[in-house]
């Protein structure tokens, strides 16, 4: 029993006004004074006696009324075990049916299809059934129902995905289904138990609500497979090397083939050691220009098909000339922006690096884009050339060192330096706390508030400006200005950890490969995709293009309301747009070709973190723990029948105190 | 004068709203007597009967002076109702007098009731004593005709308050003290006593030749209460509770109470006393008729 307005119970207090009330009519009655009790007798006992018990029986339907008036606005309500209320109402059993990619192994979606049906066969009338298919998300195939017959032509029509399952986002997506529930739920996991799939901490396999979890394991240690775990190349020299990954318990010989642009250029064969990989090593290609599509295959196929193919996509890029000019009081304030760029293979880059004063020797206009380390070295001379440059089409980013301080604008932007901005405050540093996602320089940046920033130049954007990074003080880190037909990326902080410590975060490569990609105009452009992740037009910099899909389908076309697509099939995506044409390589998570379970005794205890196992209370809230059935309509059908005795108590007790013959 | 305004000035209510006892004797006698003068008791006051020889006693203010300047002799000159007597009357002023459901309780009644008989009495050049008494004599005043006695009298009664029990025996053991020949007694009480112990207090009055009438006051809730739900009912005299019910009210209890005032009246009766009830409802007119009947029969003048 619990109470859902308590509250309400203050108006218990009530009860004191008729004890009060009886109080005073019993202390002082009817009394008065009278010439001479000579004649008078005192009134019958029986009558006496009636009375007193109806006056008795009037307090208490007078505070029962009151009692009741007060528990129908606290709203009780009653508490059944899920187990009760099972036994009353029935169960919702969730058919929870794993579709990730490691089901599609032929055995074991046999053995889950007739697991579920099980499932479904073992309940009894008065219980409802709803179907969920586990993949990347929790799709909930049926409402619950208690046609079971529904249930399973549902069940029929479910297919396994090429998507990756992790069963501690399944529980946060099964928590959702748990609470729209009007009953106790009991949720049957059927899946193979893969132990790719677990959650970094178990503790994420608990329901945050209570629910019964019965796993129904379909997974067999002989379930075998072999698949290429990584497939990766250069686009500059043509180099690919794959991995081929054995799951079984058996040697095989295995054939990998490759395929460029539809044509078979090379079949390798592999021998695959019980649970051992193999490197496969091929031969520089001769690549075509633009995008090529490259598939990598596996054969014979095994029961688990969608890890014997992998998808490259592979684009020479053409050199790009880039210049440095750092030289600020620190000879090396250049290093760590050097060495990221360094590292970016597939920019093919031609890094120039330049000290104070050289700009006039060179010819901007030869240069992808050009790098300031501090902005404050830039001389009057400097500043113009490079506002030409920016003008004609150049892109720069310009960092603002100790030497920028001094400034009262920015070179080439004109940016308003605002010294008082800049203050930490009482904080010894402070992070990234906004980045715009948008942007096709910030896609996939993780950890940015890694960085702690002891020092930065306040700056006062425009409001053309796009503000890229912004720090906790709300200051600007990253401003993008658009001059001419050129743009300028106008970075608050320095490029080495005189100020921050950025640049030794893991993130900083990304960050600067991003950069510099949107400044080379997506040449640099990453062909690889995860299968479901968002390729996003605008993030490639080619707004207003279209999207294919493997199939050659649009999927998304000109004048769309949005820009993002699901990248829902393996394969390749072809992106059109700007006069370019890029092609995405999605492949699958290599994680679901990991056919390995999770013992028996995981998955008991994963069973036991459901409500009626051990009877947890750490992860079920309070008012959760049970079924609540509300009692207020009862009540105030009692409240009425308890005014109505009140009522018939009342006239009878009037008619005693008035002598009338009853 | 019309007839029904003295009679609306004799409703007891009426009286209440007079503040000085003497005018509201006035004021009942004086309306009494004009609606008399229609009634059988036509003759009675002040009209003229007869001569007779002063004697020594006799009040000097009654010798006829021009029957003494044409004979030289001294007559007093005696009226119809003029009886030369006296009348004491016993005022229980006990707690129990003080009940009244209406404008007037009992003893405010009374006290009408007492300062009429006086005045009437003092018309009729009757000397008029009075004993104001509860369980114990609280007043009390010899008949006298002297001057003045009226209004001694009257004050006395305006004085009674209501005090605590009721003992019927004091105020006549204190008459027989003061007793002087033969006269009327007018006992005013509501008589919550023992009919017995009244005869027994009674009796020996009537066998030394007094009149005794006994105006029991009651009032309309004693007779026939109006009750209509259960009360704690207290006793004004002694402060004992009890708590009756309405039926017992409407039915026993009437019993009981006709039945005491039935008792009372056999008791009277058997003692040589006159009974009047009295209902304080009413007006007072009633009771002076009975007063005047009761002279009548006891051959005292009418």
């Amino acid at each position: 029993m619990t109470l859902l307005a308590p509250a309400f119970l203050a108006g218990l207090l009530a009860i004191g006004l008729p004890l009060w009330l009886h109080r005073l009519s019993s202390t002082n009655p009817n009394r008065r004074a009278f010439s001479s009790l000579m004649f008078l007798e005192p009134g019958e006992p029986r009558r006496v006696l009636a009375k007193k018990l109806q006056y008795l029986l009037l307090l208490a339907c007078r505070i029962a009324v009151l009692v009741l008036l007060a528990l129908v606005f606290a709203q009780p309500a009653w508490l059944r075990s899920p187990a009760a209320a099972a036994d009353a109402d029935g169960r919702l059993h969730v058919v929870v049916l794993d579709v990730s990619a490691s089901m599609s192994h032929d055995a074991r979606w046999s053995r889950a299809r007739d697991a579920a049906d099980d499932v479904i066969d073992g309940l009894s009338s008065g219980d409802l059934v709803q179907i969920v298919a586990a993949g990347r998300i929790a799709e909930l195939v049926t409402e619950p129902t208690d046609d079971f017959a529904e249930a399973r032509r549902a069940l029929a029509t479910i297919r396994p995905t090429a998507f990756r399952l992790d069963y501690g986002q399944l529980m946060r997506a099964l928590d959702g289904v748990v609470r729209a529930a009007s009953r106790p739920v009991m949720l049957h996991i059927v899946t193979d138990g893969q132990q790719t799939a677990m959650p970094a901490r178990f503790a994420e396999l608990a329901p945050s609500l209570p629910a019964t979890i019965a796993i129904h394991g379909v997974a067999d240690e002989d379930d075998a497979n072999w698949a290429i775990a990584s497939f990766g190349g250069s686009p500059l020299t043509g180099e690919l090397t794959a991995e081929v990954q054995s799951f079984s318990s058996e040697r095989e010989r295995r054939t990998v083939r490759l395929e460029v642009n539809g044509e078979t250029v090379a079949q390798v064969p592999v021998e695959l050691d019980p649970n051992g990989s193999a490197i496969v090593e091929f031969d520089p290609l001769e690549l075509a220009a633009g995008a090529n599509r490259v598939t990598l295959s596996l054969e014979p196929r095994d029961d688990l098909e969608f890890d014997d193919t992998r998808y490259l996509s592979l684009k020479r890029p053409e050199p790009r000339r880039v210049l440095i000019v750092a030289g600020g009081r620190r000879a090396n304030d250049d290093l760590f922006v050097r060495a990221a760029l360094e590292t970016i293979d597939t920019l093919s880059l031609d890094i120039e690096r330049i000290g104070v004063g050289g700009l006039a020797d060179r010819a901007l206009a030869d240069y992808a884009f050009v790098i300031v380390t501090d902005a404050g070295v830039l001389g009057a001379s400097d500043a113009e050339l490079l506002t030409e440059y920016v003008a004609g089409g150049g892109k720069v980013l310009a960092a603002l060192g100790p030497r920028a301080n001094a400034l009262g604008t920015v070179p080439v932007t004109g940016h308003t330096l605002d010294p008082a901005s800049a203050s930490l405050g009482s904080r010894a540093f402070v992070s990234i706390s906004g980045v715009d996602g948008s942007h096709p320089a910030m896609r996939g940046l993780d950890g940015l508030r890694s960085g702690k920033f002891t020092r930065y130049v306040g700056i006062v954007p425009a409001a053309e400006d796009d503000v890229l990074l912004e720090l906790d003080t709300g200051a600007p880190l990253l401003v993008e200005r658009r001059i001419g037909d050129g743009r300028v990326l106008v970075y608050a902080s320095t490029l080495d950890r005189e100020w921050n410590d950025l640049p030794v975060q893991p993130v900083f490569v990304p960050l600067v490969a991003g950069l510099a990609n949107h400044m080379l105009g997506g040449a640099g452009f990453s062909s690889e995709a995860p299968l479901g992740s968002t390729l996003s037009v605008r993030a490639l910099g080619m707004e207003g293009g279209q999207i294919f899909d493997p199939d050659g389908q649009r999927a998304l076309g000109l004048g769309g309301g949005t820009s993002d697509v699901v990248l829902e099939r393996v394969g390749f995506y072809e992106v059109q747009g700007g006069g370019r044409t890029e092609v995405v390589a999605v492949n699958p998570d290599p994680r679901e070709s990991d056919l390995t379970s999770v013992d028996d005794g995981t998955l008991e205890r994963w069973q036991g973190l459901g409500f009626e196992a051990d009877g947890r209370v750490d992860v079920t809230t309070e008012a959760g723990e049970a079924v609540a059935v509300p009692l207020g309509a009862w009540l105030l059908w009692v409240l009425v029948a308890a005014l109505l005795i009140e009522t018939l108590v009342g006239n009878w007790h009037l008619r005693v105190r008035r002598g009338i013959a009853t | 004068m019309s007839a029904t305004a003295p009679q609306h000035l004799l409703k007891p209510d009426v009286l209440a709203r007079l503040s000085n006892l003497d005018l509201v004797a006035r004021a009942v006698v004086e309306g009494f007597l004009t609606g008399l003068h229609r009634s059988p008791f036509f003759g009675f006051s002040q009209e003229f009967a007869e001569y007779r020889a002063y004697n020594e006693g006799d009040d000097p203010r009654f010798v006829d002076w021009n029957v003494y300047a044409r004979t030289e002799r001294t007559y007093i000159k005696r009226y119809v109702g003029e009886t030369n007597t006296h009348l004491v009357i016993l005022l229980d002023s006990s707690a129990s007098m003080g009940y009244g459901s209406g404008a007037v309780t009992k003893l405010q009644y009374a006290k009408f009731l007492a300062a009429t008989l006086a005045y009437l009495a003092s018309r009729q050049h009757d000397a008029v004593g009075l004993i104001v008494f509860d369980d114990e004599v609280r007043e009390h005043r010899p008949p006298s005709t002297r001057v003045g006695q009226l209004h001694a009298v009257l004050h006395a009664i305006d004085r009674a308050e209501p005090g605590t029990g009721t003992d019927l025996k004091v105020p006549f053991e204190r008459f027989q003290e003061f007793r002087r020949g033969r006269g009327l007694v007018a006992v005013i009480s509501d008589f919550y006593c023992d009919p017995d112990a009244l005869l027994k207090g009674v009796q020996p009055l009537a066998y030394q030749g007094q009149d005794v009438v006994l105006f029991q006051l009651l009032d309309p809730d004693e007779l026939e209460p109006k009750m209509k739900e259960s009360a704690l009912l207290e006793d004004m005299e002694t402060g004992e509770t009890m708590e009756v019910s309405p039926i017992y009210m409407h039915s026993r209890y009437r019993e009981r109470i006709r039945g005491h005032i039935d008792a009372l009246k056999k008791a009277a009766l058997r003692a040589g006393a006159d009974h009047v009830l009295v209902n304080i409802a009413q007006p007072l007119d009633e009771a002076l008729r009975s007063y005047l009947l009761f002279r009548q029969r006891r051959g005292l003048g009418a």
